[in-house]
Protein backbone atom coordinates (compact mmCIF):
# COMPACT_ATOMS: atom_id res chain seq x y z
CA UNK A 1 0.00 0.00 0.00
CA UNK A 2 0.89 3.37 -1.11
CA UNK A 3 1.15 6.21 1.72
CA UNK A 4 1.41 10.04 1.19
CA UNK A 5 3.96 11.30 3.86
CA UNK A 6 2.12 13.46 6.44
CA UNK A 7 1.29 17.16 5.97
CA UNK A 8 1.69 17.98 9.69
CA UNK A 9 4.34 16.71 12.36
CA UNK A 10 2.89 15.05 15.76
CA UNK A 11 4.25 15.49 19.04
CA UNK A 12 3.86 12.91 21.60
CA UNK A 13 5.73 13.64 24.61
CA UNK A 14 9.44 13.09 23.67
CA UNK A 15 7.99 11.61 20.15
CA UNK A 16 7.51 13.37 17.14
CA UNK A 17 6.66 11.80 13.77
CA UNK A 18 6.08 13.46 10.52
CA UNK A 19 7.30 14.49 7.34
CA UNK A 20 9.96 17.88 6.88
CA UNK A 21 9.35 16.59 2.71
CA UNK A 22 6.32 18.76 2.48
CA UNK A 23 7.90 21.79 4.34
CA UNK A 24 10.83 21.61 1.18
CA UNK A 25 8.05 20.88 -0.61
CA UNK A 26 6.45 24.14 -0.31
CA UNK A 27 9.26 26.52 0.00
CA UNK A 28 10.72 25.09 -3.05
CA UNK A 29 6.99 25.98 -5.08
CA UNK A 30 6.81 28.90 -3.51
CA UNK A 31 10.37 30.26 -4.73
CA UNK A 32 10.02 28.49 -7.91
CA UNK A 33 6.71 30.66 -8.86
CA UNK A 34 8.90 33.53 -7.96
CA UNK A 35 11.89 32.68 -9.90
CA UNK A 36 9.03 31.64 -12.86
CA UNK A 37 7.50 35.29 -12.26
CA UNK A 38 10.68 36.88 -12.71
CA UNK A 39 11.17 35.07 -15.97
CA UNK A 40 8.24 36.09 -17.32
CA UNK A 41 8.09 39.12 -16.64
CA UNK A 42 11.78 39.49 -17.44
CA UNK A 43 11.15 37.77 -20.99
CA UNK A 44 8.20 40.19 -21.37
CA UNK A 45 10.38 43.51 -20.74
CA UNK A 46 13.18 42.08 -22.61
CA UNK A 47 11.04 40.99 -25.95
CA UNK A 48 9.40 44.79 -25.70
CA UNK A 49 12.77 47.13 -25.19
CA UNK A 50 15.50 45.14 -25.30
CA UNK A 51 15.46 42.68 -28.39
CA UNK A 52 14.02 45.62 -30.64
CA UNK A 53 16.39 48.39 -29.33
CA UNK A 54 19.01 45.95 -29.90
CA UNK A 55 17.94 44.72 -33.45
CA UNK A 56 17.47 48.40 -34.39
CA UNK A 57 21.35 48.99 -33.31
CA UNK A 58 22.18 46.02 -34.96
CA UNK A 59 20.40 44.23 -38.21
CA UNK A 60 18.52 47.71 -39.18
CA UNK A 61 20.29 49.10 -42.64
CA UNK A 62 21.23 52.66 -43.02
CA UNK A 63 19.74 54.98 -45.89
CA UNK A 64 18.63 58.78 -46.72
CA UNK A 65 15.04 59.48 -45.94
CA UNK A 66 13.13 62.77 -47.66
CA UNK A 67 10.74 64.38 -45.55
CA UNK A 68 7.26 64.09 -47.57
CA UNK A 69 4.85 65.10 -44.46
CA UNK A 70 4.79 65.92 -41.03
CA UNK A 71 2.67 65.61 -38.26
CA UNK A 72 1.08 64.51 -34.74
CA UNK A 73 -0.16 61.08 -33.92
CA UNK A 74 -2.33 61.17 -30.62
CA UNK A 75 -1.72 58.96 -28.32
CA UNK A 76 -4.79 58.12 -26.22
CA UNK A 77 -4.85 55.69 -22.92
CA UNK A 78 -7.74 54.65 -22.31
CA UNK A 79 -8.82 54.46 -18.51
CA UNK A 80 -10.45 51.61 -16.80
CA UNK A 81 -13.75 53.17 -17.50
CA UNK A 82 -12.84 53.57 -21.60
CA UNK A 83 -12.35 57.32 -21.10
CA UNK A 84 -9.44 58.55 -22.68
CA UNK A 85 -8.91 61.65 -20.31
CA UNK A 86 -5.68 62.71 -21.38
CA UNK A 87 -4.11 62.59 -24.87
CA UNK A 88 -0.45 62.99 -25.14
CA UNK A 89 1.02 63.92 -29.40
CA UNK A 90 3.36 62.58 -30.63
CA UNK A 91 5.85 64.41 -33.23
CA UNK A 92 6.21 61.67 -36.49
CA UNK A 93 7.55 62.40 -39.58
CA UNK A 94 6.71 60.62 -42.79
CA UNK A 95 10.12 59.37 -45.34
CA UNK A 96 10.84 58.74 -48.39
CA UNK A 97 13.71 56.04 -48.71
CA UNK A 98 16.02 53.69 -50.62
CA UNK A 99 15.49 50.16 -49.01
CA UNK A 100 17.15 46.67 -50.38
CA UNK A 101 13.49 46.03 -51.43
CA UNK A 102 12.87 49.39 -53.43
CA UNK A 103 11.76 52.64 -52.16
CA UNK A 104 9.58 52.68 -48.82
CA UNK A 105 7.27 55.62 -47.51
CA UNK A 106 6.46 55.33 -43.90
CA UNK A 107 6.09 57.37 -40.75
CA UNK A 108 8.95 57.61 -37.94
CA UNK A 109 8.81 58.94 -34.56
CA UNK A 110 10.52 61.87 -34.61
CA UNK A 111 10.64 63.03 -30.73
CA UNK A 112 9.06 62.49 -27.62
CA UNK A 113 5.51 62.40 -27.30
CA UNK A 114 3.99 65.38 -25.06
CA UNK A 115 0.72 66.40 -23.50
CA UNK A 116 1.00 69.67 -25.11
CA UNK A 117 0.38 69.84 -28.27
CA UNK A 118 2.11 73.27 -29.55
CA UNK A 119 5.08 71.89 -27.82
CA UNK A 120 4.93 68.31 -29.78
CA UNK A 121 5.06 71.02 -32.84
CA UNK A 122 7.89 72.99 -32.03
CA UNK A 123 9.84 69.34 -32.59
CA UNK A 124 9.40 69.51 -36.04
CA UNK A 125 10.21 73.70 -36.43
CA UNK A 126 12.68 72.96 -39.40
CA UNK A 127 11.69 69.48 -40.74
CA UNK A 128 9.72 70.65 -43.52
CA UNK A 129 9.07 68.47 -46.66
CA UNK A 130 11.85 68.21 -48.56
CA UNK A 131 14.41 67.65 -45.87
CA UNK A 132 16.93 65.09 -46.03
CA UNK A 133 17.80 62.85 -42.83
CA UNK A 134 19.66 59.88 -42.08
CA UNK A 135 17.43 57.05 -40.91
CA UNK A 136 17.38 52.88 -40.17
CA UNK A 137 15.19 50.56 -41.54
CA UNK A 138 14.33 46.99 -40.76
CA UNK A 139 15.81 45.12 -43.83
CA UNK A 140 12.48 42.12 -43.07
CA UNK A 141 10.04 44.82 -43.18
CA UNK A 142 11.49 47.83 -44.72
CA UNK A 143 8.32 50.06 -43.48
CA UNK A 144 9.55 50.15 -40.14
CA UNK A 145 11.93 53.09 -40.01
CA UNK A 146 14.05 55.14 -37.23
CA UNK A 147 15.78 58.45 -37.19
CA UNK A 148 17.83 57.62 -34.46
CA UNK A 149 19.81 54.70 -33.25
CA UNK A 150 21.32 53.77 -29.46
CA UNK A 151 20.57 52.22 -26.31
CA UNK A 152 18.50 54.13 -23.46
CA UNK A 153 20.45 52.25 -20.21
CA UNK A 154 18.64 53.87 -17.51
CA UNK A 155 15.36 52.35 -18.76
CA UNK A 156 17.26 48.50 -18.87
CA UNK A 157 18.07 49.05 -15.91
CA UNK A 158 14.94 50.33 -14.41
CA UNK A 159 13.09 47.90 -16.65
CA UNK A 160 15.49 44.78 -15.16
CA UNK A 161 15.39 45.80 -11.91
CA UNK A 162 12.28 44.17 -10.59
CA UNK A 163 12.62 40.52 -12.77
CA UNK A 164 16.31 40.50 -11.58
CA UNK A 165 15.37 40.90 -7.68
CA UNK A 166 12.56 37.95 -7.61
CA UNK A 167 14.61 35.68 -9.69
CA UNK A 168 17.67 36.29 -7.35
CA UNK A 169 15.38 35.84 -4.20
CA UNK A 170 13.54 33.05 -5.60
CA UNK A 171 16.90 31.05 -6.89
CA UNK A 172 18.16 31.81 -3.36
CA UNK A 173 15.20 30.19 -2.06
CA UNK A 174 15.70 27.07 -4.17
CA UNK A 175 18.79 26.75 -3.77
CA UNK A 176 18.48 26.99 -0.08
CA UNK A 177 15.63 24.59 -0.25
CA UNK A 178 17.76 22.08 -2.63
CA UNK A 179 20.59 22.11 0.15
CA UNK A 180 18.05 21.22 2.75
CA UNK A 181 15.84 18.73 0.51
CA UNK A 182 15.13 16.28 2.73
CA UNK A 183 17.30 17.14 5.27
CA UNK A 184 16.95 16.72 9.36
CA UNK A 185 16.96 19.88 11.43
CA UNK A 186 20.00 18.33 13.35
CA UNK A 187 21.99 17.50 9.91
CA UNK A 188 21.54 21.17 8.38
CA UNK A 189 22.89 22.51 11.80
CA UNK A 190 25.94 19.86 11.93
CA UNK A 191 26.74 21.07 8.81
CA UNK A 192 27.24 24.57 9.62
CA UNK A 193 29.88 23.35 11.69
CA UNK A 194 29.77 20.37 15.01
CA UNK A 195 30.25 22.63 18.19
CA UNK A 196 30.03 25.62 16.39
CA UNK A 197 26.78 25.77 15.07
CA UNK A 198 26.12 29.31 15.30
CA UNK A 199 28.86 29.89 12.27
CA UNK A 200 26.54 32.24 10.75
CA UNK A 201 25.12 34.10 13.98
CA UNK A 202 26.65 35.71 16.23
CA UNK A 203 30.56 35.52 17.54
CA UNK A 204 31.33 33.01 20.25
CA UNK A 205 34.09 32.73 22.02
CA UNK A 206 36.83 30.21 20.99
CA UNK A 207 36.16 26.58 22.36
CA UNK A 208 32.98 27.91 24.18
CA UNK A 209 29.66 27.08 21.76
CA UNK A 210 27.01 29.85 23.00
CA UNK A 211 29.32 31.84 24.63
CA UNK A 212 30.18 35.12 23.65
CA UNK A 213 33.28 36.78 22.27
CA UNK A 214 34.53 39.44 24.54
CA UNK A 215 37.17 40.51 22.08
CA UNK A 216 35.71 43.73 22.12
CA UNK A 217 35.49 44.36 25.97
CA UNK A 218 39.06 43.60 26.50
CA UNK A 219 40.92 46.05 23.89
CA UNK A 220 40.67 49.43 25.63
CA UNK A 221 43.28 49.50 28.95
CA UNK A 222 41.78 51.32 32.20
CA UNK A 223 43.81 53.98 34.01
CA UNK A 224 43.91 52.19 37.29
CA UNK A 225 42.48 48.84 36.82
CA UNK A 226 43.24 46.22 33.67
CA UNK A 227 40.32 47.00 31.43
CA UNK A 228 37.68 49.91 30.88
CA UNK A 229 34.29 48.57 29.85
CA UNK A 230 32.39 50.11 26.81
CA UNK A 231 28.82 51.26 27.32
CA UNK A 232 25.94 50.12 26.10
CA UNK A 233 23.72 53.02 26.91
CA UNK A 234 20.53 53.12 25.48
CA UNK A 235 21.01 57.29 25.86
CA UNK A 236 23.30 57.88 22.95
CA UNK A 237 20.58 55.98 20.60
CA UNK A 238 18.27 58.39 21.77
CA UNK A 239 19.90 61.32 21.67
CA UNK A 240 20.78 60.10 18.05
CA UNK A 241 17.25 59.65 16.93
CA UNK A 242 16.04 62.96 18.75
CA UNK A 243 18.74 64.40 16.59
CA UNK A 244 17.93 62.89 13.67
CA UNK A 245 14.24 63.43 13.76
CA UNK A 246 14.41 66.95 14.68
CA UNK A 247 17.16 67.51 11.76
CA UNK A 248 14.90 65.69 8.81
CA UNK A 249 11.84 67.50 10.23
CA UNK A 250 13.12 70.63 9.65
CA UNK A 251 14.77 70.19 6.48
CA UNK A 252 11.30 69.37 5.62
CA UNK A 253 9.58 72.65 7.31
CA UNK A 254 12.86 74.79 5.93
CA UNK A 255 11.65 73.32 2.15
CA UNK A 256 7.87 74.38 2.39
CA UNK A 257 8.74 77.32 4.28
CA UNK A 258 10.59 78.62 1.21
CA UNK A 259 7.96 77.53 -0.91
CA UNK A 260 5.19 79.73 0.74
CA UNK A 261 7.65 82.56 0.88
CA UNK A 262 7.95 82.18 -2.73
CA UNK A 263 4.76 81.98 -3.29
CA UNK A 264 3.76 85.14 -0.88
CA UNK A 265 6.60 87.10 -2.90
CA UNK A 266 5.05 86.16 -5.89
CA UNK A 267 1.81 87.61 -4.85
CA UNK A 268 0.00 84.00 -4.22
CA UNK A 269 -1.52 82.88 -0.95
CA UNK A 270 -1.52 78.75 -1.04
CA UNK A 271 -3.80 78.81 2.24
CA UNK A 272 -3.69 74.89 2.13
CA UNK A 273 0.31 75.11 2.62
CA UNK A 274 -0.12 77.93 5.33
CA UNK A 275 -2.33 75.89 6.90
CA UNK A 276 0.07 72.83 7.13
CA UNK A 277 3.24 74.69 7.95
CA UNK A 278 1.92 75.90 11.40
CA UNK A 279 1.56 72.70 12.94
CA UNK A 280 4.75 71.19 11.37
CA UNK A 281 6.63 74.00 12.66
CA UNK A 282 5.05 73.43 16.10
CA UNK A 283 6.69 70.01 15.88
CA UNK A 284 9.95 71.40 13.99
CA UNK A 285 10.55 73.49 17.27
CA UNK A 286 9.77 70.71 19.97
CA UNK A 287 11.96 68.68 18.18
CA UNK A 288 14.80 71.11 18.48
CA UNK A 289 13.88 71.67 22.00
CA UNK A 290 13.52 67.90 23.29
CA UNK A 291 16.95 67.65 21.31
CA UNK A 292 18.65 70.26 22.79
CA UNK A 293 17.35 69.24 26.14
CA UNK A 294 18.71 65.43 25.60
CA UNK A 295 22.23 66.98 24.72
CA UNK A 296 22.34 69.63 27.68
CA UNK A 297 21.38 66.36 30.07
CA UNK A 298 24.15 63.82 28.62
CA UNK A 299 26.60 66.23 28.83
CA UNK A 300 26.42 67.96 31.34
CA UNK A 301 26.06 64.76 33.62
CA UNK A 302 28.87 63.77 32.31
CA UNK A 303 30.92 60.66 31.50
CA UNK A 304 30.64 57.32 33.09
CA UNK A 305 33.95 55.48 33.10
CA UNK A 306 33.69 51.29 34.84
CA UNK A 307 37.16 49.64 34.78
CA UNK A 308 37.63 46.06 35.51
CA UNK A 309 39.91 43.94 37.21
CA UNK A 310 39.64 40.96 34.83
CA UNK A 311 37.59 40.11 32.19
CA UNK A 312 36.39 37.45 30.77
CA UNK A 313 34.75 36.75 34.12
CA UNK A 314 33.98 33.28 36.07
CA UNK A 315 31.06 31.86 38.06
CA UNK A 316 32.48 32.25 41.65
CA UNK A 317 34.93 34.86 40.89
CA UNK A 318 35.84 38.55 42.45
CA UNK A 319 36.68 41.40 40.96
CA UNK A 320 37.76 44.70 41.63
CA UNK A 321 35.58 47.51 40.54
CA UNK A 322 36.48 51.39 39.43
CA UNK A 323 33.36 53.61 38.45
CA UNK A 324 34.33 56.90 37.42
CA UNK A 325 31.92 59.78 37.09
CA UNK A 326 32.19 62.61 35.24
CA UNK A 327 30.77 66.37 35.24
CA UNK A 328 30.16 68.96 37.69
CA UNK A 329 27.96 69.56 40.37
CA UNK A 330 26.20 67.54 43.23
CA UNK A 331 24.80 63.40 42.27
CA UNK A 332 22.28 62.88 45.04
CA UNK A 333 22.82 59.15 44.70
CA UNK A 334 25.46 56.78 42.64
CA UNK A 335 23.90 53.05 42.71
CA UNK A 336 25.68 50.27 41.09
CA UNK A 337 24.34 46.69 40.44
CA UNK A 338 24.98 43.73 38.42
CA UNK A 339 22.30 42.24 36.30
CA UNK A 340 21.40 39.26 34.84
CA UNK A 341 18.96 39.92 31.76
CA UNK A 342 17.51 37.26 29.34
CA UNK A 343 16.62 38.37 25.94
CA UNK A 344 14.48 36.72 23.84
CA UNK A 345 13.27 37.39 19.55
CA UNK A 346 10.53 36.53 18.20
CA UNK A 347 8.04 36.77 15.18
CA UNK A 348 4.81 38.16 15.90
CA UNK A 349 2.54 38.36 12.66
CA UNK A 350 4.94 40.27 10.31
CA UNK A 351 6.70 41.80 12.95
CA UNK A 352 10.23 40.88 15.19
CA UNK A 353 9.76 41.41 18.89
CA UNK A 354 12.22 41.46 21.49
CA UNK A 355 11.64 40.82 25.26
CA UNK A 356 14.00 41.43 27.95
CA UNK A 357 13.65 40.28 31.78
CA UNK A 358 16.09 41.00 34.44
CA UNK A 359 16.41 37.54 36.53
CA UNK A 360 18.95 38.20 38.84
CA UNK A 361 20.37 41.76 40.19
CA UNK A 362 22.50 42.51 43.21
CA UNK A 363 23.75 45.84 44.40
CA UNK A 364 27.02 46.53 44.02
CA UNK A 365 27.10 50.13 46.21
CA UNK A 366 25.52 52.91 46.88
CA UNK A 367 26.97 56.17 47.16
CA UNK A 368 24.97 59.29 48.53
CA UNK A 369 25.95 63.32 48.04
CA UNK A 370 29.11 62.99 46.00
CA UNK A 371 30.47 66.40 44.51
CA UNK A 372 32.10 66.28 40.81
CA UNK A 373 34.22 68.94 40.46
CA UNK A 374 34.90 70.27 36.73
CA UNK A 375 37.54 68.71 35.13
CA UNK A 376 38.09 66.16 37.41
CA UNK A 377 36.26 62.92 37.72
CA UNK A 378 34.69 61.48 41.35
CA UNK A 379 36.23 57.76 41.50
CA UNK A 380 34.30 55.01 44.11
CA UNK A 381 34.97 51.36 43.90
CA UNK A 382 33.39 47.81 44.38
CA UNK A 383 34.06 44.20 44.79
CA UNK A 384 31.87 42.55 42.01
CA UNK A 385 31.13 38.36 42.55
CA UNK A 386 29.28 36.70 40.43
CA UNK A 387 27.55 33.83 41.96
CA UNK A 388 29.43 30.20 42.09
CA UNK A 389 26.26 28.63 40.78
CA UNK A 390 25.77 31.52 38.26
CA UNK A 391 24.84 31.01 34.53
CA UNK A 392 27.51 32.10 31.96
CA UNK A 393 26.75 34.72 29.39
CA UNK A 394 24.96 33.11 26.33
CA UNK A 395 24.38 34.22 22.99
CA UNK A 396 22.61 32.34 20.23
CA UNK A 397 20.59 33.79 17.25
CA UNK A 398 16.86 34.49 18.51
CA UNK A 399 18.01 34.19 22.78
CA UNK A 400 20.61 35.40 25.11
CA UNK A 401 21.41 35.87 28.27
CA UNK A 402 23.83 38.33 29.11
CA UNK A 403 25.58 39.78 32.23
CA UNK A 404 26.22 43.83 32.92
CA UNK A 405 26.85 46.39 35.55
CA UNK A 406 24.52 49.28 35.68
CA UNK A 407 25.09 52.71 37.07
CA UNK A 408 22.05 54.95 37.92
CA UNK A 409 22.81 58.43 39.40
CA UNK A 410 20.33 60.75 40.19
CA UNK A 411 22.30 64.65 40.02
CA UNK A 412 21.04 67.33 42.52
CA UNK A 413 20.10 69.39 38.79
CA UNK A 414 19.40 66.94 36.29
CA UNK A 415 16.99 63.92 35.49
CA UNK A 416 18.48 60.96 37.12
CA UNK A 417 20.53 58.87 34.23
CA UNK A 418 21.47 54.75 33.64
CA UNK A 419 24.15 53.73 32.16
CA UNK A 420 24.88 50.17 31.21
CA UNK A 421 28.35 47.84 31.03
CA UNK A 422 28.17 44.51 29.25
CA UNK A 423 30.31 41.94 30.89
CA UNK A 424 31.02 38.06 29.68
CA UNK A 425 30.79 35.24 32.13
CA UNK A 426 32.15 32.26 31.03
CA UNK A 427 31.49 28.89 32.42
CA UNK A 428 33.10 27.82 35.23
CA UNK A 429 37.01 26.42 35.10
CA UNK A 430 36.42 22.99 34.25
CA UNK A 431 40.62 21.65 32.92
CA UNK A 432 41.52 22.66 36.34
CA UNK A 433 38.78 20.16 38.27
CA UNK A 434 38.92 17.62 35.79
CA UNK A 435 43.21 17.69 36.48
CA UNK A 436 42.80 17.73 40.07
CA UNK A 437 40.60 14.62 40.45
CA UNK A 438 42.80 12.74 38.20
CA UNK A 439 45.89 14.01 40.20
CA UNK A 440 43.77 12.39 43.29
CA UNK A 441 42.81 9.06 41.80
CA UNK A 442 46.97 8.54 40.17
CA UNK A 443 47.38 9.34 44.00
CA UNK A 444 45.59 6.04 45.88
CA UNK B 1 -9.22 7.84 25.16
CA UNK B 2 -7.78 4.33 24.83
CA UNK B 3 -6.91 3.63 21.53
CA UNK B 4 -6.89 -0.24 19.70
CA UNK B 5 -3.80 -2.39 19.86
CA UNK B 6 -3.37 -2.12 16.45
CA UNK B 7 -3.08 1.68 16.24
CA UNK B 8 -0.23 0.91 19.32
CA UNK B 9 1.29 -1.48 17.59
CA UNK B 10 2.38 1.09 14.76
CA UNK B 11 4.00 3.77 16.71
CA UNK B 12 7.67 3.45 17.30
CA UNK B 13 9.62 3.25 20.26
CA UNK B 14 12.72 4.42 21.21
CA UNK B 15 14.32 3.36 24.54
CA UNK B 16 16.97 5.80 25.33
CA UNK B 17 19.33 4.51 28.44
CA UNK B 18 21.80 6.95 29.67
CA UNK B 19 25.12 6.08 31.08
CA UNK B 20 24.67 8.24 34.46
CA UNK B 21 21.12 7.53 36.19
CA UNK B 22 20.38 11.06 36.53
CA UNK B 23 21.14 12.42 33.40
CA UNK B 24 23.23 15.12 34.58
CA UNK B 25 27.07 15.01 33.05
CA UNK B 26 29.89 17.90 33.58
CA UNK B 27 31.14 19.89 30.76
CA UNK B 28 34.00 18.19 29.15
CA UNK B 29 32.95 14.86 30.33
CA UNK B 30 31.83 11.42 28.25
CA UNK B 31 28.35 10.76 27.61
CA UNK B 32 27.01 7.40 26.47
CA UNK B 33 23.52 5.87 25.87
CA UNK B 34 21.98 2.87 24.70
CA UNK B 35 18.98 2.61 22.68
CA UNK B 36 16.34 -0.17 21.76
CA UNK B 37 14.67 0.43 18.91
CA UNK B 38 10.88 -0.99 18.08
CA UNK B 39 9.59 -0.11 14.90
CA UNK B 40 6.31 -0.43 14.95
CA UNK B 41 6.08 -2.44 11.80
CA UNK B 42 7.51 0.17 9.44
CA UNK B 43 10.58 -0.62 7.47
CA UNK B 44 13.50 1.69 8.77
CA UNK B 45 15.67 2.79 5.84
CA UNK B 46 17.80 5.00 7.75
CA UNK B 47 18.63 6.76 11.75
CA UNK B 48 20.35 9.95 12.57
CA UNK B 49 21.69 10.03 15.82
CA UNK B 50 22.88 13.42 17.69
CA UNK B 51 24.01 15.15 21.16
CA UNK B 52 22.28 18.61 20.67
CA UNK B 53 21.19 21.69 22.96
CA UNK B 54 18.21 24.06 21.60
CA UNK B 55 16.58 26.85 23.42
CA UNK B 56 12.74 26.70 24.56
CA UNK B 57 10.60 29.64 25.77
CA UNK B 58 9.29 33.17 24.45
CA UNK B 59 11.96 33.38 21.58
CA UNK B 60 12.29 31.83 18.31
CA UNK B 61 14.15 27.92 18.35
CA UNK B 62 17.92 27.91 18.27
CA UNK B 63 19.81 24.75 18.16
CA UNK B 64 23.20 23.46 18.26
CA UNK B 65 24.48 20.73 17.16
CA UNK B 66 27.30 18.77 19.20
CA UNK B 67 27.57 15.38 17.92
CA UNK B 68 25.87 13.89 14.44
CA UNK B 69 26.33 10.70 13.07
CA UNK B 70 24.20 9.48 10.09
CA UNK B 71 23.52 5.99 9.24
CA UNK B 72 22.45 5.07 5.64
CA UNK B 73 23.21 1.38 5.85
CA UNK B 74 19.41 -0.30 6.24
CA UNK B 75 21.13 -3.21 7.97
CA UNK B 76 22.62 -0.90 10.34
CA UNK B 77 19.81 1.39 11.15
CA UNK B 78 16.77 -1.04 10.91
CA UNK B 79 18.67 -3.07 14.19
CA UNK B 80 17.32 -2.97 17.14
CA UNK B 81 19.73 -1.57 19.38
CA UNK B 82 22.78 0.66 19.32
CA UNK B 83 24.58 2.63 21.54
CA UNK B 84 26.48 5.93 20.49
CA UNK B 85 28.67 9.01 22.66
CA UNK B 86 30.68 11.83 22.72
CA UNK B 87 32.91 14.22 25.33
CA UNK B 88 30.74 17.08 26.10
CA UNK B 89 31.88 20.90 25.51
CA UNK B 90 32.09 23.39 27.81
CA UNK B 91 29.35 25.01 27.01
CA UNK B 92 26.18 25.80 26.89
CA UNK B 93 25.11 25.28 30.20
CA UNK B 94 21.63 23.53 30.63
CA UNK B 95 19.69 26.19 31.75
CA UNK B 96 16.10 27.13 32.99
CA UNK B 97 15.49 30.65 32.74
CA UNK B 98 12.34 32.54 32.67
CA UNK B 99 11.88 33.58 29.08
CA UNK B 100 15.04 31.59 27.70
CA UNK B 101 15.63 27.97 28.44
CA UNK B 102 18.19 26.07 27.14
CA UNK B 103 18.21 22.19 27.16
CA UNK B 104 20.37 19.49 25.95
CA UNK B 105 19.24 15.95 24.68
CA UNK B 106 19.96 13.01 22.85
CA UNK B 107 18.03 13.10 19.26
CA UNK B 108 17.27 9.64 17.75
CA UNK B 109 15.75 10.02 14.43
CA UNK B 110 14.41 7.60 12.34
CA UNK B 111 13.70 7.34 8.75
CA UNK B 112 10.45 4.83 7.28
CA UNK B 113 10.12 3.77 3.41
CA UNK B 114 7.74 6.19 2.65
CA UNK B 115 9.18 9.50 3.56
CA UNK B 116 7.68 9.49 6.95
CA UNK B 117 10.09 10.24 9.77
CA UNK B 118 10.25 9.47 13.68
CA UNK B 119 11.94 11.70 16.13
CA UNK B 120 12.32 10.85 19.83
CA UNK B 121 14.04 13.29 21.94
CA UNK B 122 15.54 12.25 25.73
CA UNK B 123 17.15 15.19 27.66
CA UNK B 124 19.78 15.41 29.80
CA UNK B 125 21.47 18.08 31.85
CA UNK B 126 24.64 19.66 31.40
CA UNK B 127 26.08 21.35 34.39
CA UNK B 128 24.28 22.34 37.28
CA UNK B 129 22.95 25.56 37.03
CA UNK B 130 19.86 26.44 39.17
CA UNK B 131 16.48 27.50 37.71
CA UNK B 132 16.41 31.19 37.17
CA UNK B 133 14.00 33.45 39.58
CA UNK B 134 12.84 36.56 38.62
CA UNK B 135 14.55 38.90 41.70
CA UNK B 136 11.80 40.32 44.21
CA UNK B 137 10.62 43.81 43.58
CA UNK B 138 12.86 46.82 44.83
Amino acid sequence: MVRLPRFFAKKRGDRRTGAAIWGSVGEAVFHLILVGAGLVFGGLLVSGVAVPEWRINHDFLESRGTVIAAGLARLSPRDEAGREPRSRWQPSLKLRYATNQGVEESWAVAGSPSPDRLAARQQLEGLQAGVELPCWYDPTAPHEVVLRRGYNWWMWALTLLLPSALVAFGGAGLVRAAAGWGKSEERMAAGRGLGDSLADGPVVALDHPGVPSCEDLVNSPGTVLPFRLPTDSPESWTLLGFGLFAGLWNIVLVVLAINAGLDLLGGQTDRLLLAVLVPFAAVGITGIVVFTRALVVATAVGTTQLEISAHPLRPGGQYDVLLGQGGSGTLEDLEMTLELEERATYRQGTDTRTERLVVWRQRLGKWERLQVAAGTRCEVRATLQIPATGMHSFVSEHNSVGWRVVVQGRPSRWPHFRRSFPVVVFPPLVEAAAEKSLIEKGGR
Amino acid sequence: MSRGPDFAASIPRVAVHFSRVDRRYEPLKRIDVRYVVEAGGGVVRGMERSVLWYTEGKGEEDIGVHFFERITDRATAAAAAGTFGCELPRSPLSYEGVIVKIRWCVRVRLFFDGGRDFISEHVFDLGAVPAARLPSPG
